[in-house]
């Protein structure tokens, strides 16, 4: 195979790895700049090379508490909106019955409503309900604008399954909720992680409509929103790049562990076929 | 199982998720309906006065805004699908066994949190940043042009805000293709080209329309990227929305804003199901079955 | 926040959201009350103790302060920094207050125009000056008696600043004036803030117009200005706090901004810098209140007292850079850094503030003072 050819046949590689590349370049700026000794407050133009943040990048009490808050809510969100939202993907692809459209349409909707709408109509419930404002209330509104979006991602893994394999399961005996987590989760799962990445991501992003229902807890970006008034601290580069690092860094971990079982896998089964043409029975 | 027990499953499975959206979306709306056609102010108070005139107001007044937002969302959604599909392609096929890391490596980005993210992009766009000076230096940037405070700046942060979204459900229904079909594709001596368009387009269509929509949806009512990197001339309707429910306190202004804008959205992807052929969002699932 | 209303909130709301149907439905012909400060109590005084909740603007107080606070008096404080903007702290605690519910919070800090909103809504508390002996003692004479609230009544001034031209002096060396802004050869490197009051106030004041007596002619005339120039390009943004960015990295030369910006971006590049208008600035405060259905007023009273000490008050004013409301904190300062206490953005001169309106909002009933905010959003989101 030729030069020009293998480029062909990898283009489509080339132009993933450049996008991806274009997704990370504003990373790259941030810890960049996560390195920088700004003389004054305001931390975007290069002074000098210093690690002193990184050396006490938990040192603000008000970063961590905001952070790991949001930590929190996310977690619990994307769960939560998973959960619900995987269960009505079912629902609405696998079943027939009276309310479907509506059912689709309620499940639309709430993308297309501006967030300072969602934000200010719960906030006039919560307290019409005269319910104290904080981490439920944000997990309430969380949770609300992220089932829709776990739902699409969900949906559109199943369409188009292939439901002989849960039939054969059921054939052999296996019952509905057998079925259900041996067959199905398992065929759903990058269905399922696409929503709970989706969504961790929506909830760890929101300012709008935490804004309105936080009360006085303070979620990661409304802190950045506050602190950009006057000049974010760069710890805030440092813990960005640290937590790009570490989710990258679990993840090739996580990876290599399973080639690594993957090739033991292998061995195993090299040896078993070796040993079997030394002892010839 | 019994007819009616399986005729009450879907009801069991939508319940707890459509209850909670019922409870905290649609009862919240009921709300803001009220407010959308109420007259009043802050001062003297809101009645309900059926004021449609707010709608009609509101769509003439921000006409504008409105037209804006639906280029600047359709546009960033072509760039999304033009971009992302390649990615998603590229993960599926070709990602190999890092296929996971590079899924992680587009979404994980958005962990941080927007802001930082939009002035890092403010940095890389500065008007004397070596990115710019290339982009003058190809003609594609006049030379006393610049890139931030412009519709490109605000089209190209969307774009950058929007493409997981359009990613993600398109990996999730490449990522299931069965490969089988392209192989056999080929060995009926179909070139790549036509494989592509004949098999693996029209098979990972409800991706398609699933990223289009998550993607443009949102886009629609954004509001953080004109605030950012846009400039005097390119707020969409999402700024009008907020300036008229924090700046003026004009409740039933930026209600009738919101349901124009979500009656408008709806119909748009009413059509574009219609139009896109598939029914991958709303309404029967034929393929489905 | 008390214990009893944590208690199971997601059953309470989903009760209060079938209720909120019902209520709807049964008031689609009534209306919601409007509201006015007819009735609003007057803030007890007393012991101070227990918890106190304050909201007030981030990095808007150094970090000692409240640590000191609450050694001395044993009143524990929860210290948020949750006002962004003046507009959307309102937004997301307007439906609060005209409940009657401050969310907790006994103090919020917000700009003079946002104040006076809140009070004529009857959102605000009365203060007793019986409780306020040493911040009446220290609060300096010029802010004693502002348009919007003569005497005090309801809001004291936590820190105040100016709102003029702030310049990169290296790259437009030439601004002086208000009316520089709209040379063309600085045209799309020129930003206004997006705030009605600070922006088209200052424009008038370019236009020799003094906004404080301006009628609704003359601000909608300000507006069209600003309209005009925004049409010929030559304002390249209508921003918040985030002009610094741009003008550190040379995308803007000159800015409409606040004083204590320009102090604290000097650190970063020395040539932004404020200049304050041949025309004078706007000047404004940032007022400590205790909302309506505040608890634990008299802690509210002891904190406001404690940072109208001069001793007090200087340890803010050193971390913060905004000129200070109190009497003597110049003189504590001298000692400890001369050369804040020699900045005219901190402590500045009579003659410094000579031509200076107070910020004020348009004038006339409800329908003109909306007539001028619209026509301004149109500007700002056109």
């Amino acid at each position: 195979m030729n030069l020009w050819s293998r480029i062909r046949e990898n283009a489509v590689l080339y132009i993933g790895i450049l996008v991806i590349f274009y997704m990370l370049a504003p990373i790259v700026v941030i810890a960049i700049f996560s390195f920088n000794d700004p003389t004054g407050k305001f931390n975007f133009e290069w002074a000098g090379f210093t690690t002193q943040y990184w050396a006490g990048a938990f040192d603000n009490e008000e970063i961590n508490r905001s952070l790991w808050l949001s930590i929190r809510l996310a977690f619990f969100t994307s769960l939560g909106a998973t959960i619900l939202g995987t269960l009505i993907a079912l629902a609405l692809v696998r079943y027939e019955f009276f309310g479907r459209k509506a059912a689709n349409l309620l499940i639309v909707i709430p993308i297309a409503t501006p967030e300072v709408v969602i934000g200010a109509a719960l906030l006039s419930l919560f307290v019409y309900a005269s319910a104290a404002l904080g981490f439920t209330t944000l997990l309430i509104a969380h949770i609300m604008f992220s089932i829709s979006f776990a739902v699409i991602v969900v949906r559109s893994r199943l369409i188009g399954f292939d439901r002989r394999l849960e039939e054969a399961a059921a054939d052999l005996g296996a019952a509905p909720l057998t079925t259900f987590f041996r067959i199905t989760l398992p065929l759903l799962a990058p269905g399922i992680a696409g929503a709970l990445m989706l969504t961790f991501a929506l909830s760890v992003d929101d300012f709008v409509i935490s804004n309105f229902n936080a009360g006085a807890e303070v979620t990661f970006p409304l802190y950045i929103f506050g602190a950009n008034q006057r000049g974010i601290p760069v710890q805030v580069n440092v813990i960005a790049t640290i937590l790009f690092a570490v989710t990258i860094i679990a993840m090739t971990f996580v990876i290599l562990q399973q080639r690594r079982a993957e090739k033991m896998v292998e061995k195993r089964a090299d040896d078993d076929k070796k040993a079997s043409v030394a002892i010839p029975i | 199982m019994t007819t009616l027990r399986r005729r009450l499953v879907p009801y069991g499975l939508l319940g707890p998720g459509l209850l909670w959206l019922v409870l905290f979306f649609v009862v919240p709306m009921v709300f803001m309906g009220w407010f959308s056609l109420s007259s009043g102010s802050l001062e003297s108070g809101w009645s309900w006065t059926w004021a449609f005139s707010n709608y009609t107001d509101a769509i003439s007044e921000y006409s504008t805004q409105f037209g804006r937002s639906f280029l600047y969302a359709g546009a960033a959604t072509i760039l999304c699908l033009l971009l992302g599909y390649p990615l998603a392609y590229a993960i599926a096929f070709k990602g190999g066994r890092w296929r996971n890391l590079m899924l992680f490596a587009v979404i994980a980005p958005f962990f941080t949190t927007y802001l930082i993210r939009t002035i890092a992009w403010k940095t890389i766009l500065a008007d004397d940043s070596p990115v710019v000076e290339v982009l003058k230096f190809l003609q594609l940037v006049p030379q006393d042009g610049r890139v931030l405070a412009t519709s490109a700046a605000v089209i190209a942060g969307l774009t950058y805000n929007f493409l997981p979204f359009m990613v993600l459900p398109l990996y999730a229904s490449l990522e299931r293709l069965d490969l089988r079909l392209l192989e056999a594709s080929k060995d009926l001596y179909a070139s790549a080209r036509l494989t592509f368009l004949k098999v693996t387009l029209p098979l990972t269509a409800p991706g398609i329309v699933a990223g289009v929509l998550l993607t443009f949806i949102p886009a629609v009512g954004d509001y953080v990227n004109a605030t950012f990197l846009g400039g005097t001339n390119q707020s969409m309707i999402g700024n009008v929305i907020q300036a008229q429910y924090l700046v003026i306190n004009d409740y039933a202004t930026a209600a009738a804003l919101s349901f124009s804008l979500m009656i408008i959205i709806m119909i748009a992807v009413v059509l574009y199901i219609r139009f896109a052929g598939s029914e991958a969002l709303m309404g029967d699932e034929e393929e489905a079955k | 926040m008390t214990n009893a209303k944590e208690k199971r909130p997601f059953m309470k709301v989903a009760i209060a959201a079938a209720g909120l149907v019902a209520a709807l439905t049964i008031a689609a012909c009534g209306s919601t009350g409007g509201t006015d400060n007819t009735d609003v109590p007057t803030a007890q005084g007393g012991k101070a103790s227990g918890t106190l909740n304050i909201s007030n603007w981030p990095l808007y107080i150094d970090e000692e302060t409240v640590n000191d606070f609450e050694k001395k008096t044993g009143i524990k404080v929860n210290y948020t920094e949750d006002v962004n903007s003046n507009t959307d702290f309102f937004g997301k605690v307007q439906p609060l207050l005209s409940n009657g519910d401050s969310g907790g919070r006994s103090i919020l800090v917000v700009t003079d125009w946002m104040s006076q909103k809140m009070w004529d809504l009857g959102y605000l508390q009365k203060l007793d000056p019986n409780e306020l002996t040493t911040v009446f003692d220290n609060l300096i004479p010029s802010l004693q008696d502002p348009a919007f609230d003569p005497g005090r009544g309801y809001s004291i001034p936590w820190q105040s600043g100016m709102t003029g031209l702030v310049v990169r002096t290296d790259l437009a060396p030439d601004i002086k004036s208000v009316n520089d802004l709209f040379d063309p050869k600085y045209k799309g490197k020129v930003t206004m803030l997006d705030e009605l009051r600070d922006s088209a106030a200052l424009v008038m004041k370019g236009d020799g117009v003094d906004p404080t007596e301006a009628s609704t002619e003359e601000w909608l005339a300000a507006v069209d200005k600003v309209k005009q120039a925004k049409e010929d390009g030559q304002i390249r943004r209508f921003t918040g706090n985030d002009y610094v960015q741009d003008l550190a990295k040379g995308d803007v030369v000159a800015a409409i901004g606040w004083s204590g910006d320009a102090v604290q971006a000097q650190a970063d590049n020395p040539n932004i810098e404020y200049i304050q208008p041949e025309q004078g600035c706007i000047l404004w405060s940032d007022n400590m209140s205790i909302p309506v259905g505040a608890p634990n007023s008299p802690a509210a009273y002891e904190f406001m007292n404690y940072v109208y000490e001069p001793e007090n008050q200087a340890q803010i004013v050193e971390y913060v850079n905004y000129i200070s409301p109190v009497k003597g904190v110049k003189e504590i300062l001298q000692k400890k850094d001369p050369a804040l206490a020699e900045s005219d953005l901190i402590f500045p001169s009579e003659e410094f503030l000579s031509k200076c309106s107070n910020q004020t909002s348009p004038p006339g009933d409800e329908a003109q003072k909306k007539e001028v905010e619209n026509a301004w959003l149109s500007v700002v989101e056109g």
